[in-house]
């Protein structure tokens, strides 16, 4: 048994799809943690669908001869482009929401694009269009290797060195920009090399796997894990652990790795709310036997029971005093 | 020698929205100053702040901080600042530790990457010390109390350096204690330092006795000068409308309006 293991993880397929696993997680961990941040989860399937409607129009160019040397993957790269600029446009004071309805108008824009060049290109190459969407970890050639190798090894160094700047620039973009960082620079540095990462990325393994590990690790983590590095690594883990498990399903019960890899990392999301659940709750009956307790005082500098009043109810207000 | 903090000429800027939310302010105030902007809702204390800081640029008229003009000079500007934008600006999905917020302050200024030096350090302990919130230096930020989280910006620009304290109603939505707390460490560092303060809020009653200079703001400038100098109740008709009272207690005369909440003028 040890050696049907060892020869099936040494045949080029298998370990060619466990380099691509580790290489989506790096990703994940990554853009995935950074775009969860940023409150951008929607924006994976919208970049992805960008990315049809950018190789519909390469295949048009192609088809018609208007541009022969128009690659399909240089129109995928050229609309997830396009979606970061027009995402990051929309969130240039920093409001995360006008960035994901940035998002989905982009996602309708690209989908009605592809949809009406599909009319006039043949019949026969339009399934090379949804090809963009559909790909599959276990059918990875090396040139798919060496694309998402290359996207994983910019995206750690960006991480490396720039983490600080895409960091303050979620959480606080005026303050960011008030004390002199040219915060539009990185949001849009973000926004770009994110989007060209999930288009290479769905190139290479399919649009499932893609939004299943970018987005639920990432939320996930962020639901329970308590610091920036710490849901880093754990994205990492659950990204590949998801996918390895997918890998190990295929070959035993004949199931799809990104289905299987989806279904698990989607799993590890409903997991970390619950958790999320109980420790708010145990929280709260702590909280409750704190104040229950005769004499008991607010430790020194904080009241954490204590909640926001701004915006409330409209109350008389004392403003000024002046001694008579 | 005295120089200008902040002065504004024919200052006219509009709402991204559209809307005129400044018209024709024109002011000036002298350094050193503890300053505060109070005004209602919707007078337009936000927005001249981030004109003054060039996030916003004015349609007509001009706003000079130090000297340095807001549309021409905004990098000379953010070198002199540091802000505390108005808390809910704060985007709390990410798990950011306490210290890091602290250390932005100072890190913001340096070039990439940014590594935090020992000074650093001790000066972010510092800062969280002033404000009662050191032992919360590895806490992550997002699970802080509406006052902590306003304690621990305050922390940030203290920690930071420049000439300027800017605060977007740092009081807002805090609780009486964090309130009296910032209020009183605002104060000494100011007199401790040669740094210039300059607050918009709703509610001068909390920092009356810190403050050198108020500005009257209802869109235009409706008054300047020191806190019992503004305390007409004719101005503060004209900022608060014919709601504002001015009753006395206890030998302190009190304005009491009915406007409460923060500006909340997204752009």
């Amino acid at each position: 048994m040890i050696e049907g293991l060892l020869s099936l993880l040494s045949s080029p397929i298998v370990s060619r799809a466990i380099i691509g696993a580790l290489l989506i997680a790096v990703v994940a961990s990554t853009s995935g943690t950074l775009l969860v941040f940023r409150g951008l989860s929607f924006m994976t399937s919208g970049v992805a669908h960008a990315a049809l409607g950018g190789a519909a129009l390469g295949l048009y160019l192609q088809y018609t001869g208007i541009a022969p040397w128009f690659d399909p993957i240089l129109g995928a790269l050229l609309f997830s482009t396009l979606v970061a600029m027009i995402t990051g446009y929309a969130g240039e004071t920093g409001i995360s929401q006008k960035m994901e309805v940035a998002v989905g108008v982009s996602f309708a824009l690209s989908m009605s694009i592809a949809v009406f060049l599909m009319y006039y290109i043949p019949p026969t190459q339009v399934p090379q269009i949804w090809g963009y969407l559909i790909g599959d970890i276990l059918l990875l050639d090396n040139l798919d290797l060496v694309l998402l190798g290359g996207t994983a090894v910019l995206l750690v160094l960006l991480f490396i060195v720039f983490h600080k700047e895409f960091i303050y620039v979620s959480v606080d973009m005026e303050g960011s920009i008030a004390h002199g960082l040219s915060a539009r620079a990185y949001h849009y540095l973000m926004l770009i090399t994110s989007s060209l990462a999930i288009a290479l990325a769905t190139k290479a393994v399919g649009a499932i796997l893609v939004y299943a590990i970018m987005v639920a690790p990432a939320a996930a983590s962020n639901e329970v894990v308590r610091s920036v590095r710490g849901v880093v690594v754990s994205v990492f883990i659950i990204a590949v652990l998801s996918e390895l498990a997918g890998l190990a399903a295929s070959f035993t019960v004949n199931a799809s790795p990104s289905a299987i890899a989806g279904i698990i990392a989607a799993m590890s999301y409903v997991v970390a709310m619950h958790i999320k659940k109980v420790r708010e709750h145990a929280n709260s009956d702590l909280d409750e036997l704190e104040l229950a307790v005769p004499g008991h005082e607010y430790g020194h500098g904080g009241e954490m029971g204590e909640r926001d009043s701004s915006g409330g109810d409209e109350s008389t207000r004392v403003v000024s005093e002046e001694p008579v | 020698m005295s120089e200008t903090l902040l002065e504004a000429h024919g200052l006219t800027v509009r709402y991204p929205e559209g809307e005129v939310a400044l018209k024709d302010v024109t002011f000036s105030v002298e350094t050193p100053s503890f300053m505060a902007i109070i005004g209602p809702n919707g007078s337009g204390k936000s927005t001249l702040l981030k004109t003054a800081l060039g996030l916003l640029r004015p349609i007509s008229g001009s706003i000079r901080l130090l000297g340095h003009d807001s549309t021409r000079e905004s990098a000379a500007i953010r070198r002199l600042v540091r802000y505390v934008p108005q808390r809910d600006r704060i985007e709390l999905t990410v798990p950011i530790k306490v210290k890091d917020i602290v250390l932005m302050g100072r890190l913001l200024k340096k070039r990439p990457p940014r590594i935090a030096s020992r000074t650093d350090k001790r000066i972010a302990h510092e800062a969280l010390q002033r404000v009662n919130m050191d032992e919360f230096w590895d806490h992550p930020f997002n699970e802080l109390s509406g006052g902590q989280r306003q304690r621990v910006l305050v922390a940030r620009a203290l920690a930071a350096e420049g000439p300027v304290l800017m605060l977007d109603e740092p009081l807002a939505g805090t609780d009486a204690e964090s309130q009296r707390l910032i209020v009183q460490v605002l104060g000494e560092y100011h007199t401790e330092n040669d740094v210039n303060i300059i607050m918009v809020t709703h509610d001068l009653n909390p920092i009356h006795s810190y403050v050198d200079n108020v500005l009257l703001l209802r869109r235009t400038v409706i008054g300047l000068g020191k806190p019992c100098d503004v305390m007409d109740p004719a101005l503060l008709t004209q900022v608060y409308g014919h709601s504002a009272r001015v009753v006395e207690y206890a030998g302190h005369r009190y304005c009491v309006t009915r406007d409460t909440g923060v500006d909340r003028h997204h752009d």
